[in-house]
């Protein structure tokens, strides 16, 4: 069964002269919803209105549920879209947005009026449907958007930056509701952001992508866990990057940082320049030096409640640490010392 | 929506094709006032029982016309309008001979006749003349000229309006008529020297005269018969024929060539030419010179026997050579010597 | 869950199907030539083999290269009933619309009624094209635009590639093809001595059109310079005047708001020379006002009406509505959030005002500016009763072919000046604008209020619009006066004869409108109703295409539209005369040729509004009507179209009036059947018959402002916020 599949094959897009993306192969498992994850002019957009049919690729074939899609227009393709500014129609009532699609394909009124009010119930908003978009709040007019969306019962749910406009509140609980309708309904949802912690919540999959092209692909935990580059580790989670230098790959990596030698595992990387990532919350800091410790200087402290958060200046750089609070936390000013445990150490190419 | 879309590029496409081309009746072309056009026409359906479908423009429209329509003209006659350009249609070309009997009718129609091989025929003639405004010309104490020659005093600086021979063929009769009337060298210098009291050289060969009766300049020069019309329409004017003498237009009828409605065409012809058909033009104002001895006159209107005319020469003048000529030293000579003095 | 094929073979081969037995019908069925009395007459039924002759029956009634349009057709009929692959079914149709196309053009232009151009085709002759041919071609040209669009094109969306074809064909045809036949003329040699180069560039730059004496105070400047100056100051006037009334429409809470619509309205409505007659009798030397400043302050009677200053004042009170149409649409649009972001952001009235208001604005004022300036170049009334001495391209142009001595390589050349003012002024329009986006409606709603203005800029609109609108008033009161008085300017007693003469009714033996003025009235405005929506139809589909799709040669055909406008109304009309009084299009002396004169001639107003409207809706809302499965016809209907209510409103009312109440093209091609007023009233005008023409006048006015609030009440405003709210002062 390949309903609801999306499959990209060597597919490219240029604007004039502009390549928008290179060559992209890639294939999306059905009732998975992976996100396109990457700075702004990545190619992330570009991907997404390819699969939407409102750009037509350059090369390359695209198939969505096996079937060949790569000429067809967007209005024949089983795929829809909630845009960053909803795209509601200014002039209908929330119940005609929403049964705009279906009334366009010529269904009987009534049978429009009544799936259009169930898509209302199913994202919380019965009994709007008369109302004009202008009088609905904003996270209200974002789940119009979901709603109109999913009634027209996609093979394939685009979503475009579809959290940007919603205050940070809201747009926890809505990236929920919407990670909730989609794993209810089994879609296939192609999500575009640009907010690692938005994909992390809401993914089975993250593609990252840089300079129009997959940086790398993978699970959140993987992408969390096994960077395969300083782009990659710093641009998931944050991380503290450190210049290493390795020795000798194998099953068991030796580095050398700061004229000391380390032993660490996973993953090999070639010998020479490295870089070593650590994670904020896996930095530990102790007044004295107790084996491998970099010494280092407090810089800045902010005290969060839950947690602390340090910045420090070392030989290795500045570092970036997160601690659990305690009574006493360090002051700007002090000098600490920076330990680590070997295994959470991952190392990147340079 | 493939429907709907069809439908309305048929109904644009219906739109495109819904129309009739060939004419059924005559389609005159007329250059007179449009009363006396819609009277005409009226009338003549009345009296031969043909019908006629008439739309009024102006000589030169009309020309431009028929010359973009050569070989498959859209109008059978042309009726009014001053006659040069009829000249020029017939040496063009353009307007083909009747065999209508002109016999009857004054000498000006019957020589236009034979100027042009029968193609143009003479149906009213129109005299030059001076009109000012009484009221300015005593607000402004200025002497009531009456001859061409007073034109040029220094008095008149910027009161006087006439309009430009290279589009109005009014100013190119006056223009025409000078040079008969002095010699070319003097006609020229006389027209320079007036020139330098015009206050505008307007388009249109009747707005001198328009622009007099509501005071907007002094003196103007035009026909008369259009200048009797605004003084009988209330206005404050006064009209003078030149003491030297004056020129004249010949008004005519042409039948344009290939017509597929010649019989018609020429009972048109032979109608306006009666003087039932002529004496008419009374009951909406016109007072131009009738070319039927038969026809009815106006009392004001001007009179052909009390006032001194010039021989004028249509052959010589109406010529393309002869016109281009004139104008390009008119353009040299007076345009160009000051006078229009407004800007 | 309803299923959906996907579109590729089958509904190319549905679509190409639909045109090619559309395309044969019109061949086998409808008459070929144009018929006596009239398509709609349907005489031509009961003649199958004479009139009502279809291109099939001439074909075998001897006229054999009628039969080749058939070529296409056969190879259509391969490609939708083969069964190729997509591609080779497209490249077919391709073939089969080009081919098909080409030969019925080449036909047309060969065979003409004296017989044909080449030897070798013998004595054959023919006449104009009628309804059959027109199926006919339209039948290949959407062949071939299926075809095209089933390449991949236009993202495969056959309805856009349709329009673009349509228009595209409409514009060759009704716009190049007569231009061709003028500009032509600009490379003939003097003395018929055939065409070339050689006299061209010495006559175009001639000093006598381009000489700028006038600024050193020696003499006459030239026309072409004449006209930038005119134009400049009327675009950048119109602009300004419409951008004041379009503020205190949107932006204030003044009270007489109808009145002041009316009164914006009405100079647009009023046929061409009373414009200036009114601003005779009130500023001529013998003028109400210069009387009045001679009598109370002793200043000299001047006839300074009669010049520059005459004509701009008359432009001004005649187009500023042009440039209030476009901009209120544009202020409208304006985002309310985008302004009450910009007060959130501690800027007052003012800044918000001048740094984001106004530069959202731009397109509209680049549009309007862009309509003035064109307008004022092509205007030729105005000039002609008001320039006195001051000579501009329209009016030489004009008497360079009806004056004395008929100069058509001269209007032809003079029209090139002027064509090359216009594209100048296009591409600097285009460069000011630049690329920036100026979308204010998005999908995202917004329910603010628009803000008010700050009291000083609300002084300024108001110190602008208030005298200029009293002004207007007064023209038009003295109009109405006129109307009703023996002679105007003259004897001022009452009478109703001027109506009487021109609207009489009699009733004896049944109802006999016997009033001189009923022909052309009835006329005029059948043809006015008739223009109006097929050219808002052009124009929007037009601003549709240009805004929201993109295809090779946009530039050129955003240009190539703009054209008929840009070109003085004589020169078109006697375009239309030489392009269209022969075969293979036949059309003058009917009512269809002014109607199309009309369609392509105000279609830009219908263009530039649209694309203005248009580029203030954001693209996304058409993409979201896509994604949710409508096509683009269905979004353009059902969702740009219901948004576009201002533009279309103002898009149908121009035309309308503009349809009624043009005066320079209708000359040449109005004819005894189908006279229109203008051509009327100019009639009355030469005449001195001012009584008559002004009551004649009057009536339009009132017919048309009855008709302009109509359409107003019937398609009314865009319901973007639940009420249009101004915020309090």
């Amino acid at each position: 069964m390949t309903k609801g599949s999306v499959r990209f094959e060597a597919v490219t897009k240029r604007f004039g002269s502009v390549v928008a993306l290179k060559p992209l192969t890639l294939d999306i498992a059905p009732g998975t919803l992976v996100t396109l994850l990457g700075p702004s002019g990545c190619g992330k957009t570009t991907t997404l209105r390819l699969i939407a049919g409102l750009e037509t690729a350059s090369e390359g074939r695209i198939l969505i549920g096996g079937q060949d899609v790569t000429h067809q227009s967007a209005t024949y393709r089983r795929v829809s879209m909630v845009f960053q500014s909803y795209a509601l129609f200014p002039h209908m009532s929330v119940a005609e947005n929403v049964g705009y699609g279906l009334s366009v394909k010529r269904l009987p009124k009534a049978q429009v009026r009544e799936r259009a009010e169930e898509g209302l119930a199913l994202v919380g908003l019965a009994g709007f449907g008369k109302r004009l978009p202008s009088e609905l709040s904003g996270g209200q007019q974002q789940r119009v958007a979901v709603a109109r969306a999913i009634v027209l019962e996609p093979e394939v749910l685009l979503l475009d930056e579809p959290l940007s406009n919603l205050d940070a509140k809201l747009r926890r609980h809505v990236r929920e509701e919407i990670r909730q309708i989609q794993q209810r309904l089994g879609l296939t949802a192609v999500y575009v952001t640009h907010d690692q912690e938005e994909a992390m919540a809401v993914s089975d999959r993250i593609i990252v992508m840089k300079n129009a092209e997959i940086a790398q692909e993978g699970s959140p935990h993987d992408l969390y866990d096994r960077p395969a580059s300083a782009f990659i580790a710093d641009f998931i989670g944050d991380a503290n990057l450190i210049d290493v230098e390795v020795s000798q790959s194998g099953a068991d990596t030796e580095i050398a940082l700061l004229g000391r030698r380390l032993r660490v595992a996973l993953p090999p990387v070639p010998n020479g320049a490295a870089k070593m990532v650590l994670r904020p919350h896996q930095v530990r800091l102790t007044r004295d030096a107790q084996g491998f410790a970099l010494p280092a200087e407090v810089t800045y402290a902010a005290y969060l409640g839950n947690q602390i958060q340090y910045t420090l200046d070392s030989e290795a750089g500045r570092i970036f640490a997160i601690c659990a609070p305690v009574a006493a936390p360090f002051r700007p000013g002090d000098g600490v010392h920076v330990t680590f445990d070997p295994a959470d150490v991952r190392l990147v190419p340079a | 929506m493939k429907t709907t879309f069809s439908v309305s590029a048929l109904a644009l496409i219906a739109a495109f094709a819904a129309s009739g081309s060939a004419a059924q009746s005559l389609n005159v072309v007329c250059s007179n006032e449009q009363d006396w056009c819609d009277l005409m026409a009226q009338n003549f359906k009345i009296d031969t029982g043909s019908d006629v479908a008439m739309v009024r423009k102006s000589t030169g429209e009309v020309l431009a016309q028929i010359r973009a329509e050569k070989g498959n003209p859209k109008v059978d006659v042309w009726w009014g309008g001053t006659g040069d350009p009829h000249l020029i249609a017939a040496s063009e070309g353009l307007t083909v001979a009747t065999d209508v009997d002109t016999t009857g009718q004054l000498g000006w129609s019957q020589n236009m006749t034979a100027i042009s091989e029968g193609r143009a025929i003479g149906v009213h003639v129109g005299l030059l003349g001076i009109i000012y405004n009484t009221e300015v010309l005593a607000e402004k104490k200025l002497s009531v000229p009456a001859c061409w020659r007073d034109l040029a005093k220094p008095e008149y600086k910027g009161e006087i309006q006439v309009s430009n021979p290279n589009s109005s063929g009014t100013a190119y009769t006056e223009l025409a008529t000078l040079v008969q009337l002095f010699g070319e060298d003097e006609g020229f210098k006389l027209l320079a020297d007036i020139g330098a009291n015009v206050n505008q050289y307007t388009k249109s060969g009747s707005a001198p005269g328009k622009a007099a009766s509501r005071g907007e300049t002094t003196l103007g020069i035009g026909f008369m018969h259009d200048m009797v019309k605004l003084k009988k329409a209330g206005f404050p004017v006064e009209i003078v024929s030149p003491c030297e003498g004056t020129g004249y237009e010949v008004g005519a009828v042409s039948v344009i060539s290939g017509t597929p409605n010649m019989d018609s065409a020429k009972a048109w012809v032979e109608y306006v030419l009666s003087p039932e058909a002529q004496s008419r033009g009374l009951e909406v104002g016109v007072f131009n010179i009738p070319s039927n001895p038969a026809s009815a006159t106006d009392p004001e209107a001007p009179d052909m026997a009390s006032i001194k005319l010039i021989d004028y020469d249509f052959k010589t003048y109406g010529s393309s050579a002869t016109r281009a000529r004139l104008l390009t030293r008119w353009e040299a000579e007076v345009k160009n010597a000051g006078g229009a003095i407004e800007n | 869950m309803t299923g959906q094929a996907p579109f590729g073979t089958f509904h190319m081969t549905r679509t190409a199907g639909l045109w090619l037995l559309i395309g044969l019908a019109g061949y086998a069925l409808l008459p070929w030539y144009m018929v006596a009395g009239g398509f709609w007459s349907l005489r031509w039924i009961m003649a199958p083999l004479g009139d009502g002759a279809s291109g099939l029956t001439h074909s075998l009634q001897g006229k054999v290269w009628l039969a080749l349009p058939l070529t296409g057709f056969a190879i259509a009929a391969v490609a939708v009933l083969g069964r190729a692959s997509q591609l080779t079914t497209a490249r077919l149709l391709v073939l089969a619309g080009t081919v098909g196309l080409a030969l019925l053009v080449a036909q047309g232009l060969l065979v003409l009624r004296d017989g044909p151009r080449l030897a070798l085709l013998g004595t054959a002759s023919q006449t104009g094209m009628g309804a059959g041919a027109a199926v006919t071609a339209t039948g290949l040209l959407f062949l071939l635009t299926t075809g095209i669009s089933s390449l991949g094109r236009g993202r495969g969306d056959a309805f856009v590639t349709g329009l673009v074809g349509l228009v595209v064909a409409l514009v060759a045809v009704f716009v190049f093809y007569p231009m061709a036949f003028v500009l032509v003329r600009a490379f003939e040699l003097r003395d018929g001595a055939g065409f070339g180069i050689s006299q061209f560039l010495p006559r175009f730059f001639d000093p006598n059109v381009w000489g700028m004496a006038c600024f050193r105070g020696t003499g006459y400047c030239g026309p072409a310079i004449n006209s930038v100056a005119l134009g400049v100051m009327t675009g950048a006037g119109t602009t300004a005047l419409g951008l004041a009334f379009a503020l205190i429409f949107t932006r204030t809470q003044f009270r007489a708001k109808r009145l002041l619509r009316v009164l914006t309205i009405l100079p647009i409505i009023t046929p061409p020379f009373v414009i200036g007659l009114a601003l005779i009798l009130l500023f001529g030397r013998s003028g109400t006002f210069t009387t009045f400043f001679a009598d109370a302050f002793g200043w000299e009677k001047t006839r300074w009406l009669y010049g520059f200053w005459g004509v701009w004042l008359a432009q001004m009170l005649s187009f500023t509505p042009i440039a209030f149409l476009v901009l209120i649409g544009v202020v409208e649009g304006v985002s309310p959030s985008m302004e009450e972001a910009s007060q959130t952001l501690d800027a007052d009235r003012w800044q918000t005002f001048r740094f984001v208001s106004l530069p959202l604005m731009r397109p509209g004022l680049a549009n309007a500016f862009l309509l003035g300036f064109i307008e004022s170049l092509a205007d030729f009334g105005n000039p002609l009763v008001l320039g006195g001495n001051f000579n501009v391209l329209s009016t030489e142009i004009y008497f360079a072919i009806v004056g004395t001595i008929a100069d058509p390589a001269k209007a032809a050349i003079l029209s090139l000046v002027l064509l090359s003012l216009t594209l100048s002024a296009f591409v600097i329009q285009r460069r000011w604008l630049g690329k920036k986006n100026y979308a204010t409606v998005t999908g995202k709603a917004d329910s603010g209020r628009n803000a008010a203005l700050n009291p000083a800029l609300r002084a300024v609109c108001y110190g602008v619009a208030l005298p200029w609108a009293a002004f207007t008033m007064i023209v038009y009161a003295l109009i109405v006066f006129g109307s009703f008085v023996k002679l105007w300017g003259v004897n001022h007693t009452f009478t109703l004869e001027h109506y009487k003469r021109a609207f009489a009714i009699t009733i004896r033996n049944g109802v006999h409108f016997t009033g001189a003025a009923w022909d052309s009235y009835v006329t005029t405005l059948t043809i006015a109703a008739i223009a109006a929506p097929l050219t808002a139809a052009v124009g929007l589909a037009t601003a549709y295409l240009l805004v929201r799709q993109t295809f090779t040669g946009k530039a050129v055909f955003e240009f190539s539209t703009m054209l008929s406008f840009a070109i003085p109304g004589t020169v078109i009309g006697v375009a239309y005369v030489m392009a269209f009084n022969f075969p293979p299009i036949e059309l003058t002396a009917t009512a269809t040729i002014l109607i199309i004169a009309f369609v392509f001639r105000n279609m830009p107003v219908g263009v530039r509004g649209g694309i203005a409207a248009l580029s203030q809706l954001d693209k996304s809302l058409d993409e979201a009507s896509i994604m949710l499965g409508a096509n683009s016809f269905t979004t353009l209907r059902r969702v740009i179209l219901p948004l576009m209510g201002p533009a279309i409103l103002a898009a149908l009312t121009y035309s309308f009036v503009r349809a009624i109440t043009s005066v320079s093209a209708v000359i040449f091609l109005v004819s005894a059947r189908h006279n229109m007023a203008t051509s009327f009233i100019v009639g009355r005008v030469e005449n001195g018959e001012f009584g008559i023409a002004i009551a004649y006048a009057t009536v339009l006015i009132v017919t048309m402002l009855a008709a302009i609030l109509a359409l107003q009440a019937l398609i009314g405003r865009r319901t973007l916020r639940r009420a249009d709210r101004v915020e309090a002062p």
